[in-house]
């Protein structure tokens, strides 16, 4: 004989079939005769249904547009170290001017372009990853949480890899062969007063691979994503050639770890 | 070109679309994100209740699955990986915010009080949708921000989201019981709080036009 009313817990445990053997079977007994109970039970069930009927929100167009900056950010910031500035600093200057350097032009794709030339796209870029480190921390503290920590936890092998490398701007220059040396100089000089660097947008693990086939273990002291003679292309500036002097590859979309397209290859002076 | 792959109008399964990203391809990240960010955002929405703090969260957890995306292992649905992502993203946020205090997890008062400050702090008085739809959906996370997270975020997946006990338990990364237990008694505090919703319902339904003039419009 159950005379106690079941509170909702027990009644949401019954549902679910939580309660043991016993209870279960005294809950029912219960429920049969009392109707208070079973109303309490019919609300839990409501709880459900009102549930299961809450329009599902679409994600608002902002939010989709701005997700997909930051994306393209990161593909691009995995290239070029979050902390570009502090790391490029004077060191540059140094190396440039003590040893040599080489720059190399590599051609952008479409991708690129659009970095280069669309700036609302850049700035929010720019934002995105500005606030990397924030997110970086964030992503440790989960995976000390403890919960599902795998797909937070340990170092980005692969963008650690790629960060080695140094940084990939997207300056908007249209380079030429006769100012070539020129403008590697200039651009060089610019990141060296810490000129906030525009994130290029492109896949990291492609331009990776054109930078090892051009590099090799040269650290290249400027991948700038922008243009020569008008078509897209990328400049890279590496160290070495003798003294003083810039070893400048210029290559087209299609460089990566199997293709060269290279569209120019010059040493010029480093400080002309 | 180099980008064709991307712009394929067959419908590339998630996990090849994942290992295309793994593999340099540019835009095959991209468009997994837009095959189900409504999705995502629904659950970090009604994770979080405060749409920022939601997009922000939405934002982590992309960008952590694009960094992360190399350890997926395969041996579950990358919807499912994604999902615990966001919800884990969502979390963590939840409990930065209210438990800077070190409250020993597990402590139902503790995260109860929690998510009523989160709850206060981040009720909308201003919104003045008329509709009693939005009315109704506005109660529902009101109530819902009351919740525990733990139960909070079972109920979403399983009673909002609709997913299988099975489903919601491998996002939690928790037994199937649990997800169970977590439903059962955020059910049983959500059934009170409601009460008045169903109140209203049910006056809507039996009184179709213009009956008593207390019915809410």
């Amino acid at each position: 004989v159950n005379t106690a009313h079941l509170d909702y817990e027990t009644l949401a445990d019954l549902a679910e079939g939580l309660l043991d053997d016993e209870l279960t079977a005294s809950a029912g007994a219960h429920l049969e005769h009392c109707l208070e109970c079973r109303d309490r039970s019919a609300e839990l069930a409501e709880v459900t249904r009102l549930l299961a009927e809450v329009p599902a929100p679409p994600i608002p167009a902002e939010l989709a547009d701005r997700i997909d900056a930051a994306l393209a950010a990161e593909a691009a910031a995995t290239s070029a170290v979050p902390s570009l500035e502090a790391r490029r600093g004077r060191r540059h200057l140094r190396i440039l001017s003590a040893a040599a350097a080489a720059a190399v032009v590599v051609g952008g794709g479409a991708v690129l372009t659009r970095t280069a030339m669309n700036s609302p796209i850049t700035s929010e870029a720019s934002k995105a990853q500005s606030s990397a480190p924030v997110q970086e921390r964030d992503d440790r503290s989960g995976a000390a949480g403890g919960t599902a920590a795998s797909p937070n936890s340990a170092p980005d092998t692969r963008s650690e890899a790629v960060t080695r490398q140094d940084a990939i701007v997207a300056s908007g220059t249209d380079y030429r062969p006769d100012t070539l040396g020129a403008q590697v100089a200039a651009e060089l000089r610019r990141h060296d007063r810490a000129t906030p660097l525009r994130p290029a947008t492109i896949t990291a693990q492609r331009m990776t691979g054109c930078l090892h086939r051009i590099a090799a273990d040269r650290r290249p002291l400027l991948v700038d994503m922008a243009g020569f003679e008008g078509r897209p292309a990328t400049i890279i500036a590496l160290p070495g050639g003798g003294a003083d002097r810039l070893d400048v590859w210029v290559v087209g979309p299609s460089c990566s770890a199997d293709t060269n397209d290279v569209i120019q290859h010059t040493v010029v002076p480093a400080e002309p | 070109m180099a980008f064709v792959s991307g712009r394929r109008t067959d419908v590339v399964p998630d996990k090849e679309l994942l290992t295309r990203h793994v593999q340099g391809d540019p835009h095959a990240f991209a468009e997994l994100v837009q095959r189900h960010r409504d999705r995502m955002w629904a659950v970090a929405l009604r994770t979080i209740g405060d749409p920022e703090e939601a997009a922000d969260a939405l934002q982590d957890a992309f960008l952590s699955a694009f960094r992360a995306a190399g350890r997926f292992r395969g041996d579950s649905a990358v919807t499912t990986w994604l999902h615990r992502i966001v919800v884990n993203a969502c979390l963590d946020r939840l409990r930065r915010k209210t438990l800077r205090p070190a409250v020993p997890m597990g402590d139902d008062a503790a995260l109860d009080l929690a998510a009523a400050t989160t709850a206060a702090r981040s009720a909308n008085p201003a919104s003045a949708d008329p509709t009693a739809a939005h009315e109704v959906s506005l109660d529902i996370s009101a109530a819902l921000r009351q919740l525990p997270y733990e139960q909070r975020a079972a109920l979403i997946l399983v009673d909002m989201m609709g997913y299988p006990v099975d489903e919601a338990a491998r996002v939690l990364d928790v037994p199937a019981g649990t997800i169970k237990s977590r439903c059962a008694r955020g059910r049983a505090r959500l059934a009170p709080l409601l009460g008045h919703l169903r109140n209203r319902r049910s006056a809507t339904h039996v009184e179709p036009a213009e009956g008593g003039g207390g019915s809410p419009r």
